[in-house]
C-alpha cells in the first residue's frame, strides 16, 4: 500500500487531501482531493466565485490550508523553498506587469526576479517568438491591447522554464480566436514536457484539457476526462438516429430494452430520436443490427459531441439535485 | 549569491527605466529645487522690512528735530510718514494699512519727567504675525533707547558746559587751600594735616571734573558698545543659510514621495502576489528598491548640489566626503520612512498623504524655519524623529561651519534608518511571505 502511494506521488506533480481554505464563516474550498499528472493539462472548471483562484493560491504557497494537506511537486507549498519555486510559474488573473515599461523590459524584470542568468537574450526572444510578441519588444506595456498583455504575461511565467505551470482564467476576456491560440501555445508547452494547472470559467475549455475538475460553489463535483464528463451528465454516450419514418411508440420501447441502452428514448423531432448508451463505439453496430431487423431505413446514426456549456449545466442539474 | 545579485538587479533596472522615461519628472526634480533656492534668494534680499511711522504729536514742532535724527539715523527700518497732530486720524491710517506703525508722543513729556514719572510713548501697529510683533517691538525699543540716549547725551553735555564754572571755581579753592598751608605757623600741626587735607580732596575732585570734560558725551552715555564676530570669517546671506536646509527637506521628500508609492503601487497592481509565490524574497525586494532609489537620488542629490555652488555660489566649506555621507545617510533614512508609508497606506492617495504631512511637520519642526533651541523639550522628540532635522544640522555644519560630519547626528540618523530598514522588512516580509 505504501509502495502504491509513493508511486503515486512520483507521478502526480499536485495532490490534495481534503484540503480546506475558509475565510472567517465562509468556506472557500472545501474537502478538496485531487491528483495531477506529470505532463498533462490540467483543466478547472467553474463559473466565477467557486473557489477556482482560493485553489491556486492554495497550491502556489500563497495561501496556508485551513485543513487538509497538499502536495506540489513533492513538498507542502507553504514550505516552499527558492528553488521549490523556480520550478513554478504563475500566471495572475489580471495583468501585473508594469504599463510604464516596454514588452521586452518587463521580460527582463521577470527573467531577472526569478534569477535567470543575465546572459539570456536569445532564450527572451525566443520566448516572445513562441508567444508572437517578438515585433512588439518596443512597444509599452500600457499600449498593448488586452490579448497581447495575456500573452506578454504568459511569456513573463515561462521565463524561468517551469516545470508546473499554474494558469490563473489566461483566456478571461480575450476573444475566441485568440482563447483557440492560447489553448494551441498550452498544447506546445505539455508537448516540451510541462504541467499546467490551467483555471477557467469558459466550460468549452474543457475539450482542449486532459482532465478536467469541476468546481462548484468550493466543492469538487469530479475529474475527468472530457469525454468522461459527457458520460457523466448523461449517464453515457448520447447517440442521434435519423430514420426516414420515425419511430413508432413500441419500436422506442424496444430500444429502450436493448441492455446497453441507458433510460428513455428522448425525442427530438419527427425522424430524430437520441439515445443514451454505454459506449458509442459497441452501441452504434448494434443499434444499426436492430434497425435492419425492424426494416427500418436508418439516414444517420452518429456519436453526439454535446456543448461542454450543456454538459456543464447538467453536471450542475443533478449535483445540486442530490443536494 | 549571484542569482541574490540577479534578482536585486530587477529593481534596479526597472525602477530607474520608470524614472527615466519620464523626463520631465527629472527636470522638474533637478531644476525645481534649483528654482525653488533660487528665487528665495531673489525674494527675500538682506534687509529688514521697513516700516511707514507716523508719530503724533500735539505739539509736532517742539519734537520734529529729534523725530528726524531718529529717522536719519534708522532710514533702513523706518520711513517717516510725518506728524500727525490727530491721534484718531492716525489710527485709521494704520487701519487702512495706509502706514505700518503710529508712534504717539505725550503731551508734556518733559514736565511729566520733572514730576518724576516716565513719560510713556505709545506705539500702535496692526500685524498678526507673532514673529512681526516681535520686530515692532525691538523696534520700538530701538527707538525709545535712542530718544533717551539723545536725551542723556544733550543733559550731559550740558552738564559739561556747565561744569566749566565749576572748575574755575575749584582752582580757585586750592589756589586758597595752598596759601592757608603756607600761612600756618609751624607749631600747629593739627590745622596744617586739616588743611592738607582740604587741599587734597579739592585737587581729587578737580581732577574728576576735568576727566568729566574731557570724556566725549557719546561715550559717557553709552559706555560699552557691542561687535558680534563669528568664528567663519564668511558673510552669509539669506540664501546661503537656508540653501542647507532647502537640500535636506528636499532631499527628504523626493524619497519619501518616490519610496512611498512604490510598494503601495505594487500591492494594489496585484504583482505582489507574483512576488509571494516568485523565488524572490522580501530582503531582496526590499535591498532591490534600497539600491535603486539611492543610486537615483545620489545622482539628483549631485545635480542639485552641483547647481547650488556654480550657480548660486553657497559654500561646502567642510570636507567632501563628509557631505557625500551625510546626503547618503539622509537619503537612506529618508527612504525607511517612504516604504514605511508604502507599506503602512492601503491606497496611493493614502501614501501621498501621509507624505505630504510628513512634510508639512518636518518644515515646522526641522529647525527649517524656527532654531530648535527654542522648543518645547517634550516635542524635541518629534523633531528628532524626523530625518530632515538630522539632515538640516549635518549639512550646515559641514557647509555653512566648515566642521566634519557631527558623529553623533551622524550616529542618531543611522540608527533611526538602520531600524526603519528593519521595520520595512519585517512588514514586507508579513506581506510577501505570508
Amino acid at each position: 500500500m505504501n509502495t502504491k502511494k509513493n508511486n503515486s506521488t512520483a507521478e502526480n506533480v499536485v495532490e490534495t487531501q481534503d484540503l480546506t481554505k475558509t475565510f472567517g464563516d465562509e468556506i472557500a474550498v472545501q474537502s478538496l482531493n485531487i491528483q495531477v499528472p506529470r505532463g498533462t493539462v490540467f483543466g478547472f472548471i467553474g463559473p466565477s466565485g467557486c473557489g477556482k483562484t482560493t485553489t491556486v493560491r492554495l497550491l502556489t504557497g500563497f495561501y496556508e490550508p485551513t485543513s487538509g494537506t497538499a502536495r506540489v511537486l513533492g513538498k507542502d507549498p507553504v514550505t516552499f523553498s527558492k528553488s521549490d519555486r523556480e520550478k513554478i510559474g504563475y500566471l495572475i488573473q489580471q495583468f501585473v506587469l508594469y504599463p510604464e515599461l516596454t514588452v521586452w523590459e518587463n521580460l527582463n524584470f521577470a527573467a531577472s526576479f526569478y534569477g535567470v542568468s543575465p546572459f539570456r537574450r536569445k532564450q527572451l526572444h525566443k520566448l516572445l517568438d513562441f508567444v508572437e510578441l517578438a515585433e512588439d519588444t518596443n512597444k509599452l506595456a500600457r499600449d498593448l491591447s488586452g490579448g497581447m498583455k495575456r500573452r506578454l504575461s504568459l511569456a513573463a511565467t515561462l521565463v524561468h522554464n517551469p516545470q508546473l505551470l499554474f494558469l490563473d482564467e489566461p483566456t478571461a476576456g480575450i476573444d475566441p480566436i485568440l482563447r483557440r491560440k492560447f489553448w494551441d501555445y498550452f498544447k506546445d508547452l505539455q508537448n516540451e514536457g510541462h504541467t499546467l494547472f490551467v483555471t477557467t470559467q469558459y466550460v468549452g475549455e474543457a475539450a482542449y484539457c486532459d482532465l478536467v475538475g469541476v468546481m462548484y460553489e468550493g466543492k469538487l463535483l469530479m475529474v475527468e476526462t472530457p469525454s468522461g464528463l459527457r458520460k457523466q451528465a448523461y449517464g453515457g454516450d448520447v447517440i442521434a438516429i435519423q430514420t426516414t419514418e420515425g419511430l413508432r411508440f413500441e419500436q422506442r420501447k424496444q430500444v429502450e430494452s436493448l441492455p446497453f441502452v441507458h433510460g428513455k428514448v428522448q425525442i427530438i423531432s419527427d425522424q430524430e430520436v437520441d439515445v443514451i448508451v454505454d459506449d458509442a463505439s459497441t452501441a452504434i453496430p448494434a443499434l444499426l443490427e436492430w434497425a435492419q431487423d425492424q426494416k427500418l431505413n436508418v439516414e444517420t446514426i452518429e456519436q453526439k459531441f454535446l456543448p461542454f456549456d450543456d454538459v456543464f449545466v447538467k453536471i450542475i442539474e443533478r449535483e445540486t439535485a442530490h443536494v | 549569491m549571484f542569482k541574490f545579485l540577479i534578482r536585486i538587479s530587477s529593481f534596479l533596472t526597472k525602477e530607474l527605466t520608470e524614472i527615466f522615461r519620464q523626463p520631465k519628472l527629472i527636470l522638474t526634480l533637478i531644476l525645481g529645487p534649483f528654482l525653488i533656492m533660487f528665487l528665495f534668494g531673489l525674494a527675500y534680499p538682506d534687509q529688514n522690512r521697513s516700516l511707514r511711522t507716523t508719530f503724533v504729536s500735539a505739539n509736532p514742532s517742539a519734537f520734529q528735530e529729534e523725530m528726524n535724527i531718529f529717522t536719519e539715523a534708522y532710514s533702513s527700518t523706518v520711513v517717516d510718514q510725518g506728524i500727525e497732530t490727530d491721534k484718531a486720524l492716525a489710527l485709521s491710517k494704520l487701519a487702512l494699512d495706509e502706514t505700518d506703525l503710529v508712534i504717539a508722543i505725550p503731551e508734556a513729556p518733559f514736565e511729566t519727567i520733572q514730576q518724576n514719572q516716565q513719560a510713556v510713548l505709545e506705539v500702535y501697529h496692526n500685524e498678526v504675525d507673532p514673529f512681526q510683533i516681535g520686530y515692532i517691538q525691538t523696534i520700538a525699543n530701538i527707538y525709545v533707547n535712542e530718544v533717551n540716549r539723545r536725551i542723556l547725551q544733550s543733559v550731559t553735555e550740558q552738564g559739561q558746559a556747565d561744569s566749566g564754572s565749576l572748575q574755575s571755581s575749584l582752582e580757585d579753592a586750592i589756589t586758597k587751600a595752598q596759601a592757608l598751608k603756607q600761612a600756618i605757623p609751624p607749631g600747629d600741626p593739627n590745622t596744617a594735616a586739616q588743611v592738607e587735607a582740604l587741599e587734597q580732596d579739592l585737587t581729587t575732585a578737580h581732577e574728576n571734573l576735568t576727566t568729566f570734560r574731557s570724556l566725549s558725551s557719546g561715550v559717557l552715555v553709552n559706555p560699552f558698545g557691542v561687535n558680534i564676530k563669528g568664528l567663519s570669517d564668511i558673510q552669509f546671506n539669506v540664501t546661503d543659510f537656508f540653501a542647507p536646509s532647502v537640500i535636506a527637506l528636499l532631499l527628504q521628500h523626493l524619497s519619501i514621495t518616490f519610496a512611498s508609492l512604490s510598494i503601495v503601487r505594487e500591492s494594489r497592481s496585484g504583482i505582489m502576489e507574483l512576488f509571494r509565490v516568485a523565488p524572490i524574497t522580501a530582503f531582496e525586494t526590499l535591498i532591490g528598491k534600497f539600491v535603486s532609489y539611492l543610486f537615483f537620488e545620489i545622482i539628483l542629490a549631485g545635480v542639485i548640489t552641483a547647481l547650488a555652488i556654480l550657480v548660486l555660489r553657497i559654500p561646502i566649506l567642510g570636507p567632501w566626503q563628509d557631505y557625500a555621507l551625510a546626503v547618503f545617510i539622509l537619503l537612506f533614512t529618508s527612504l525607511g520612512v517612504g516604504f514605511l508609508i508604502s507599506l503602512i497606506s492601503e491606497t496611493d492617495t493614502q501614501a501621498v498623504q501621509y507624505s505630504m504631512l510628513l512634510l508639512l511637520a518636518s518644515i515646522f519642526f526641522s529647525g527649517f524655519f524656527l532654531d530648535l533651541r527654542l522648543m518645547w523639550e517634550p516635542i524635541k522628540v518629534l523633531a528628532w524623529s524626523l530625518p530632515a532635522t538630522y539632515g538640516i544640522r549635518m549639512f550646515q555644519d559641514i557647509m555653512l561651519r566648515g566642521a566634519a560630519i557631527p558623529t553623533q547626528l551622524f550616529q542618531g540618523i543611522a540608527l533611526i534608518g538602520v531600524a526603519l530598514f528593519l521595520i520595512d522588512w519585517f512588514l514586507l516580509r508579513r506581506r510577501m511571505e505570508g
